[in-house]
């Protein structure tokens, strides 16, 4: 079996301070995934560019959507939280569906933003 | 913190919901308090809008204020007459006319969206040092930048930088507001307050935007609205 290379991973001090941002989507009809992913990628690069959406270092955590609350979770770098939150906001429909998104935490790890 | 937002319509002006919906959604993304703005149309209407927001407030437990806004000079003369009759005084800006008389009258709480529909800021230092003298608020409207995009998206929040940079220079109070027309306009407070950070705000000058400065707005209106009030420093204490 062919074994595949992974990198060592980079030191502590070196690695990208993570910030996770958990938001709730409130909507006039549910919602689905995929149109909520498109809306954020393309709000994003329309509004911050290719340069500008690269230094985010922006991740959606699919595995984090919980279909039943509507809330998400982003990942970014820790420069990058106002950029992200200030982003979100300029997402007003997601397919025929109007939108609010309530930013409900802002966590260094994705434990911290699980409820106490 | 308690956040405000002095800046929606509702049914009673263009918006289509109802004040309901519009106090309902504010309640949910945990502001205190919103003002109500309506354009003026007879003494006889602005008591009903006054005690639907009397009912409303009650109702869904949000501070509501009553704003009347003007759109040209005559009106805001007249308005200015008649302060003591509602809670806030706005003004349409984007009119330079308009935005001058505005910083001139001291009876004006805030000056919404000085740049609207314009090549320029519609605010200039002239303007900016009458504004602190007079204590009208300038106001960063969300919506301008939520319903625009590209190139007019650009040119707004390049105005707005700018408008920033000069209040901040002469100490002239701003106001970060949704500027909502319907309730799918409003945003989180956290949102509207990161997006001012963009535009050359610090974090917590920003935070004040929203929440210390609108309450001293509030709490302004309150006063000029009892009745041991005359003018500005003088009032009935006996």
């Amino acid at each position: 079996m062919r074994q595949v290379k992974k990198l060592k991973i980079v030191l502590s001090t070196l690695r990208e301070k993570e910030r996770y941002v958990k938001f709730k989507i409130i909507s006039q009809e549910p919602i689905i995934y995929s149109d909520l992913e498109d809306a954020i990628l393309n709000t994003f690069l329309d509004f911050y560019g290719e340069q500008g959406f690269s230094s985010l270092s922006f991740w959606i955590m699919k595995d984090l959507y919980d279909e039943e609350n509507q809330t998400l979770v982003v990942r970014c770098n820790h420069k990058s939280v106002s950029q992200v939150i200030a982003g979100l906001g300029l997402i007003s429909r997601l397919g025929d569906s109007r939108v609010i998104f309530k930013i409900l935490k802002v966590s260094g790890s994705i434990k911290g933003l699980k409820p106490a | 913190m308690k956040f405000y937002d002095l800046h929606v319509y509702s049914s009673f002006a263009n918006g289509q919901p109802t004040l309901e919906q519009l106090a309902q959604t504010a309640k949910e993304l945990d502001y205190h308090g919103i003002c109500y703005v309506v354009y003026f149309e007879g003494k006889e209407r602005e008591k009903i809008v006054e005690t639907q927001i009397k009912e409303v407030s009650r109702k869904i437990g949000i501070e509501i204020l009553l704003g009347l806004k003007a759109r040209n000079v005559k009106e805001l003369n007249f308005l200015a007459g008649l302060r003591r009759d509602f809670d806030l005084l706005l003004v349409k800006g984007g009119n330079l006319d308009l935005n001058r008389a505005a910083v001139e009258t001291p009876e004006v709480d805030i000056l919404a969206h000085p740049e609207l529909g314009r090549l320029d800021s519609g605010f200039n230092h002239v303007l900016a040092k009458l504004a602190a003298k007079n204590n009208v608020a300038i106001e960063m409207n969300f919506r301008e930048i939520l319903t625009s995009s590209k190139r007019s998206r650009s040119l707004i929040l390049a105005h707005m930088r700018e408008n920033v940079k000069l209040a901040k220079k002469y100490h002239v109070p701003i106001v970060l507001c949704s500027g909502a027309i319907s309730n799918w306009e409003l945003r989180d407070p956290q949102v509207i307050i990161f997006m001012a950070n963009q535009l050359g705000l610090e974090l917590k000058e920003a935070k004040e935007c929203i929440s210390t400065i609108p309450e001293n707005i509030i709490n302004r209106a309150r006063e000029r609205r009892d009745e041991k009030f005359i003018m500005p420093g003088v009032r009935v204490v006996k």
